[in-house]
């Protein structure tokens, strides 16, 4: 059975994030540079540069795309964060100021699901949350500082657009409310925010046992919070009952990212170089399968010829066969999942992207993928 | 019978050789989860977290892991930076000296080795650092393998520097007092 995931060496150098447009022939792209790519889908099925943006001065950290209103923002290690809108007429990306206001690095970020703000976690132990300001043509920022009190890892939005979950090295995952008066938001109450609070109020508040936390989403309801940690722990909470966290102490390397594939269902990946499926029921979270279906190699190498021996003894001066391998489709830690295609109804993914540090972006076809697995359902 | 009593030893330690190695690799495999982290201490700079340990949230507890009094590793790992320091098996004075000069030998050459560490830490022998930027640009597997080779490779080439030494040592003794002959 040949792979249906299509593999794209975009780089040598890793892939810190990337993310797609709205019909999926474009991606935005940032590696260990200070600058952004901006790839074209091509004839050749194969992406290319079709622009460089240049504004950063020190690794870009995270990047993403907003479909709708077709905006990109990146964040870098210089403080700073830009907004780019495309300029149809001439045809390039123009940046546009943030004015974040932190004295550290910025770490993620994230468009709301309205696209009208994004949520920037850094280095400055503080979360900002931007909004534009048509008077000066720029983006403002309000901070949500108590009580995170360790560089922020990861963001993520609530489906209702006022609030937002974070991961940070203080080991703990928190949600926080973010509806801001400036923007004449009327927020709901929810499970999440029983009585209606003000900007900044901490709802929730996870602890993971001294892993720090890579990867946080809520589910496509919004309904259930999941995070992966550095203790390679995956936990899932349902906002039924905040109390009660589902904990998965796998014996992987951790995770660095996931993803919700359904609303029962997510991926997670990582350190082990290969997204894995996770179901949740009302019990639990249970380990369900590796995305990464290799065919087997074939002769084994268990035997080698006596030239092979020789050539190997001459160039490496070693005279055995010893030496691990890596058998997953990326060669390095996953630092991205991204889903491509969400059904709009159920909030099912059927193609997910991954980027990782080995500079491969890969497109996983999850319906092929779930035929393979024995009729995998999500 | 300098060589009966080596070949004793071995026998003996060869038993705890595998289980100290297997322990050392499933360490390493999982410190080396290492990705890169911007200093919250000093803005726009970026330093291995295990050397400046300012902040104490993003460092490993050390593991030491010991064959014997004699021969042990100590691996500190962070976020962003791992330390691994060997502390060599050295018998008597001649292999003391051997390695003393072998490790500062490598260690002169520290940018060439790029993981190598130019001063090793009290009490140890030689100093790895190993940083997100070594992971990004080489493979994980193969660094980690270069290290176990490098630990199991270490000890032979002790043994075989010294057992020249001695031959050439009694070949000159041999030559000189055959003048009092």
């Amino acid at each position: 059975m040949g792979s249906t995931n299509i593999v794209h060496q975009l780089f040598l150098d890793p892939i810190s994030s990337h993310a797609f447009n709205a019909d999926q022939t474009q991606l935005v792209v940032s590696n260990s540079t200070p600058l952004t790519h901006i790839m074209q889908l091509g004839g050749d099925k194969k992406f290319s540069t079709k622009e460089v943006l240049e504004q950063h001065l020190e690794r870009v950290t995270s990047v993403d795309w907003a479909p709708k209103t077709n905006r990109i923002v990146t964040c870098a290690g210089d403080r700073n964060a830009y907004v780019w809108n495309y300029q149809e007429q001439d045809g390039y990306w123009k940046p546009c100021l943030v004015l974040l206001r932190i004295n550290r690095a910025a770490t993620f970020v994230r468009w709301s699901p309205l696209e009208d703000r994004f949520a920037v976690g850094s280095g400055a132990r503080l979360l900002s949350i931007c909004y534009f300001d048509p008077e000066h043509n720029w983006w403002v920022s309000k901070h949500i500082k108590k009580p995170i009190r360790s560089t922020i890892l990861c963001v993520d939005w609530h489906p209702s657009n006022h609030l937002v979950a974070i991961g940070s090295c203080d080991f703990k995952c928190r949600v926080f409310c973010s509806a801001l008066k400036e923007l004449g938001d009327k927020p709901q109450t929810s499970n999440w925010m029983p009585k209606l609070n003000k900007f900044g109020t901490l709802l929730a508040e996870f602890d993971t046992n001294n892993g720090w936390v890579h990867g946080v989403q809520f589910s496509p309801s919004g309904n259930q919070l999941a995070w992966v940690a550095h203790d390679s722990s995956v936990n899932v909470v349902n906002s039924a009952n905040l109390t009660k966290v589902h904990t998965v102490l796998t014996s992987n390397l951790p995770y660095s990212c996931l993803l919700w594939m359904s609303e029962s269902s997510f991926a997670a990946a990582g350190f082990n170089y290969c997204p894995d499926l996770y179901t949740v029921t009302a019990d639990g979270v249970t380990f369900t399968a590796k995305m990464d279906v290799k065919k087997e190699k074939s002769g084994g190498g268990a035997a080698m010829s006596a030239m092979a021996r020789f050539q190997k003894l001459d160039v490496q001066g070693q005279s055995e066969t010893g030496g691990t391998t890596v058998d997953t489709t990326h060669e390095n830690c996953i630092t991205e999942i991204r889903a491509l295609s969400r059904n709009p109804a159920t909030g099912a993914v059927s193609k997910f992207s991954t980027s990782g540090k080995d500079g491969r972006l890969v497109i996983w076809n999850f319906d092929a993928l779930s035929s393979s697995l024995g009729g995998l359902k999500i | 019978f300098f060589s009966f009593s080596r070949l004793f030893e071995d026998l003996t330690m060869a038993a705890t050789l595998k289980p100290y190695l297997n322990a050392v690799r499933t360490t390493l495999e999982a410190a080396m989860c290492l990705e890169n982290f911007y200093s919250q201490r000093v803005e726009r700079h970026l330093k291995p977290e295990v050397e400046i340990r300012s902040s104490k949230e993003v460092l490993f507890a050390p593991l030491e892991i010991c064959r014997n009094d004699r021969e042990k590793v100590l691996i500190e790992g962070s976020i962003n930076s791992l330390r691994m320091s060997i502390a060599i098996k050295q018998a008597d004075e001649i292999e003391k000296i051997l390695c003393h000069k072998f490790m500062r030998f490598m260690m002169m050459r520290a940018e060439n080795f790029f993981i190598l560490r130019r001063k090793p830490l009290e009490g140890y022998d030689i100093s790895f650092l190993i940083t997100n930027y070594h992971t990004e640009q080489m493979y994980k597997h193969k660094l980690i393998d270069f290290i176990m080779e490098f630990m199991t490779e270490i000890d032979k080439e002790i043994s075989e520097m010294k057992l020249c030494l001695n031959g050439r040592g009694r070949v000159c003794a041999v030559e000189y007092l055959k003048m009092f002959n």
